[in-house]
C-alpha cells in the first residue's frame, strides 16, 4: 500500500534519512522503533509531503506521491500526526475534530447563503466526532479549549483528530508518549478494532511494550538507516536492535 | 438646523462607521485568518477611486483626469468592492505561496506604491488636486441640513450587512477552517485544506468589504486626493481590532466606534494653533495609552474571540452512513 525506495533526507551533511526502502501492507499495522535521533519522524514527514527528499521515491496505492505537497497527500487517505502535538490551541477540542471532517462543509458563498443554525452535514459531522472522542476518553472535554488539556489529553486528541477524515492510513509518531497505562490499553484495543474495520496504521513509538503488543511487522532504525526487520518477537530479539536501544537509551529498553 | 454639536457627533458616526467597516476587513484576514496584513489601506484606496471614478461626472477646466463615467452609484459600490478585491488577489497571488511574512512585506510595500500611483497618475486620479463633487447617496431626497443624519443610517445599514455576513461565515466552517490554518498551518493542511487557497480567498473578502469602506469614505469626505491614504488607516485599524478583541467580529466595531470617539472628543475643544498642534500630539498619546492599557489588563482585546459551544443534543440526527470504523466504537468499558 505504501512504499519508500531508497528514500534519503538530508540536512546539509546530516543525512537524516538515508536510503529506507520499506513497504506498509494494506490492514496492517507496522511499528518504526529507533532511537532517538534515528531518523523516525523525519521519514514521516518525507512520507507525508511535510519534507521535500533528497533522493529516492515514495508511492501510495501504486501511484507516485514523492514530492507532492501535504493536503494531496492527505486527501490521496495518508495522515500523519506530529510528535510533540499542539492540535489548533485556541479552538474547542470539538472544534478541532471538526476540522478534519471527511464531509467539508468549509466553502465560502454556500457559508454565507446557507440559512439554518447547523448544517445537516455539521450535525452529522459532530455526532461523529462526539462517537470518537467517547472511545478515547475525551467526550467531557470536547467544549475545552485545546490549550488548556494535559500533554496526555493532548495525545489522545492526536490520535482521535485525524479519524474524522476517514483516512486510509495513519501515521502516529510516538501515540504513546505520556498517555497512561490504562487509556493506553484502550487506544490499542481502539486501533486494533479500526484496523479491523479497514484502516492501516504505521506507527512510531519508543514504548517498546506497546509497540510489540499491537504491530504485525516491524522496522529498526538507526543514525538514518533501516538496520532490521521481521515480526515483533523476532526482531527484539535481533542483537542489533538490543544494541542499538541498550547503546543510546535506556530508559524505554523493556 | 441642527446644532452644531449633533452634527459633530454624526460626523463622529459616520467616520466610525467607515473605520468599523476597515477593521472588520482587517479582522477577517488578519484575526479571524492569520494573515498580518500592514497595508489593508491599499484596498480602501483602491475600492474609494474605483468609487470615485466610475460616478463622478466629466472633468471641468481646472481638471485633468480623462475618466468619469457618471454612473449610478450602486455601480461605484460594486466597483469598490471589485477593486478592492482585486489588489487583494494581485498581492495574495504574489506572496501567499510563500512565508506569511512576504504578505506583510508585499501589503506594506504596495500601500506605499498605490499612493504613488494615485499621486502621479493625473490622468486617473487628477492628482494631488484630487477629485470633488462625489456622488452621494439619497443626496436630492433630503434636505441639505437633515442630510448628514441621512448618510449615517445608509452607513450604518451597509455596516450591519456586512457584520451580519461576515459574522456569519466567521462561525460557520469556512472561518473555522481560516482559524485552523491562524492556529497551525502545517496541521491544518494534514486536513487536506490548501492553505494558500484559503489565504487567497480570506485576502480577497477583506479586499471587498475594505473597498466598500473605501466608497463609504469618499460619501463621507465628499472629495478624494491621495493624502486621505496614508499608512496611519492601516495603523489605526490594526490598533482598533487589538483593542476591540483580534478574531471578533464585534469587537472590531465596538473598537472603532470607541477609538474614533475618543479621538474626537478631544477634538471638541475649540482651540488656538499652537494649542491645536500640543492637543493633536495628545491624540495620538491618548490613543497609544488605550492600547497599552487593553493590553496589559486585557491582553486579548475588550471583547476576546469566543468559541462556540455545541451542545450534544444538537448533534443528535444519526449519521447516514456511519463511517466503516466506527460502528463498534461506542461499546469500550
Ligand atoms: N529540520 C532539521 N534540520 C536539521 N536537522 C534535522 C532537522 N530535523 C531533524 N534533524 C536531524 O535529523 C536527525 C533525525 O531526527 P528525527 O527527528 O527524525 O529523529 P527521530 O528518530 O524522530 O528521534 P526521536 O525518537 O527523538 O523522535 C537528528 O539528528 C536531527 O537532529
Ligand atoms: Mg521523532
Amino acid at each position: 500500500m505504501l512504499e519508500t525506495r531508497e528514500v534519503s533526507k538530508h540536512f546539509g551533511g546530516v543525512k537524516a534519512v538515508n536510503g529506507v526502502s520499506l513497504m506498509v501492507e494494506e490492514y496492517a499495522i507496522v511499528g518504526l522503533i529507533g532511537p532517538n535521533g534515528a531518523g523516525k519522524t523525519t521519514l514521516f514527514s518525507v512520507i507525508s509531503g511535510a519534507l521535500s527528499l533528497t533522493s529516492g521515491r515514495v508511492s501510495f496505492e501504486g501511484a507516485d506521491i514523492s514530492g507532492h505537497r501535504p493536503w494531496e497527500i492527505a486527501e490521496k487517505g495518508v495522515v500523519r500526526t506530529f510528535q510533540t502535538p499542539r492540535g489548533f490551541p485556541r479552538m474547542s477540542v470539538l472544534e478541532n475534530m471538526l476540522v478534519f471532517a471527511s464531509e467539508r462543509t468549509t466553502g465560502f458563498w454556500k457559508n454565507l447563503l446557507a440559512g439554518g443554525r447547523l448544517s445537516a452535514e455539521e450535525r452529522r459531522n459532530i455526532s461523529r466526532a462526539d462517537e470518537i472522542l467517547s472511545s478515547v476518553g475525551l467526550l467531557d472535554r470536547r467544549n475545552v479549549l485545546v490549550e488548556e488539556l494535559s500533554a496526555g489529553e493532548l495525545k489522545l486528541l492526536e490520535f482521535a483528530r485525524p479519524l474524522m477524515a476517514k483516512p486510509k492510513m495513519l501515521l502516529l509518531d510516538e501515540p504513546a508518549a505520556g498517555v497512561n497505562p490504562a487509556l493506553l490499553e484502550h487506544v490499542v484495543t481502539y486501533i486494533t478494532q479500526l484496523r479491523n474495520n479497514g484502516l492501516t496504521f504505521f506507527i512510531v513509538d519508543h514504548n517498546l511494550g506497546f509497540i510489540m503488543d499491537i504491530c504485525d511487522h516491524l522496522y529498526v532504525m538507526a543514525d538514518g538507516e533501516l538496520i532490521c526487520s521481521g515480526a515483533p518477537d523476532a526482531v527484539a530479539c535481533d542483537p542489533n536492535v538490543i544494541e542499538s536501544y541498550i547503546g543510546t537509551k535506556t530508559e524505554t529498553t523493556v | 438646523m441642527m446644532p452644531g454639536f449633533v452634527l459633530f457627533l454624526i460626523s463622529s458616526l459616520t467616520l466610525a462607521t467607515v473605520y468599523a467597516l476597515v477593521a472588520l476587513a482587517l479582522n477577517f484576514e488578519a484575526g479571524v485568518d492569520g494573515l498580518w496584513d500592514l497595508g489593508v489601506v491599499s484596498f480602501f484606496a483602491a475600492g474609494a477611486y474605483a468609487y470615485a471614478i466610475l460616478t463622478v461626472g466629466p472633468p471641468d477646466q481646472m481638471q485633468v483626469y480623462r475618466l468619469g463615467f457618471g454612473l449610478p452609484l450602486w455601480i461605484g459600490v460594486i466597483g469598490a468592492a471589485g477593486a478592492g478585491t482585486l489588489v487583494a488577489y494581485l498581492i495574495g497571488r504574489a506572496s501567499l505561496h510563500l512565508k506569511h511574512v512576504y504578505y506583510l512585506i508585499t501589503t506594506f510595500a504596495f500601500a506605499e506604491v498605490i499612493r504613488e500611483v494615485l499621486t502621479n497618475e493625473r490622468w486617473l486620479t487628477n492628482g494631488t488636486a484630487g477629485m470633488y463633487r462625489m456622488a452621494q447617496p439619497f443626496k436630492s431626497s433630503f434636505e441639505t441640513n437633515l442630510y448628514p443624519l441621512v448618510l449615517l443610517l445608509v452607513m450604518v445599514a451597509i455596516l450591519v450587512v456586512v457584520f451580519i455576513a461576515l459574522n456569519r461565515v466567521t462561525k460557520r466552517p469556512f472561518g473555522r477552517a481560516l482559524n485552523a490554518l491562524r492556529e497551525n498551518e502545517d496541521l491544518a493542511a494534514t486536513a487536506g485544506m490548501a492553505p494558500y487557497r484559503y489565504h487567497l480567498r480570506s485576502a480577497m473578502i477583506a479586499g471587498a468589504v475594505a473597498g466598500i469602506a473605501g466608497a463609504c469614505y469618499v460619501w463621507f469626505n465628499t472629495v478624494i486626493v491621495p493624502q486621505q491614504f496614508t499608512s496611519s488607516i492601516t495603523f489605526v485599524a490594526w490598533t482598533v481590532i487589538v483593542v476591540g478583541g483580534l478574531g471578533n467580529n464585534r469587537g472590531a466595531v465596538l473598537g472603532a466606534f470607541l477609538l474614533i470617539l475618543t479621538e474626537d472628543v478631544l477634538r471638541l475643544f475649540d482651540l488656538s494653533s499652537t494649542v491645536a498642534v500640543r492637543v493633536a500630539s495628545a491624540r495620538v498619546a491618548v490613543i497609544g495609552l488605550i492600547l497599552m492599557a487593553v493590553l496589559r489588563w486585557r491582553p486579548r482585546g475588550v471583547l476576546p474571540e469566543k468559541r462556540p459551544r455545541f451542545s450534544r443534543s444538537e448533534a443528535l440526527v444519526p449519521a447516514e452512513a456511519p463511517a466503516q470504523g466506527l460502528q463498534q466504537v461506542g461499546s469500550g468499558e
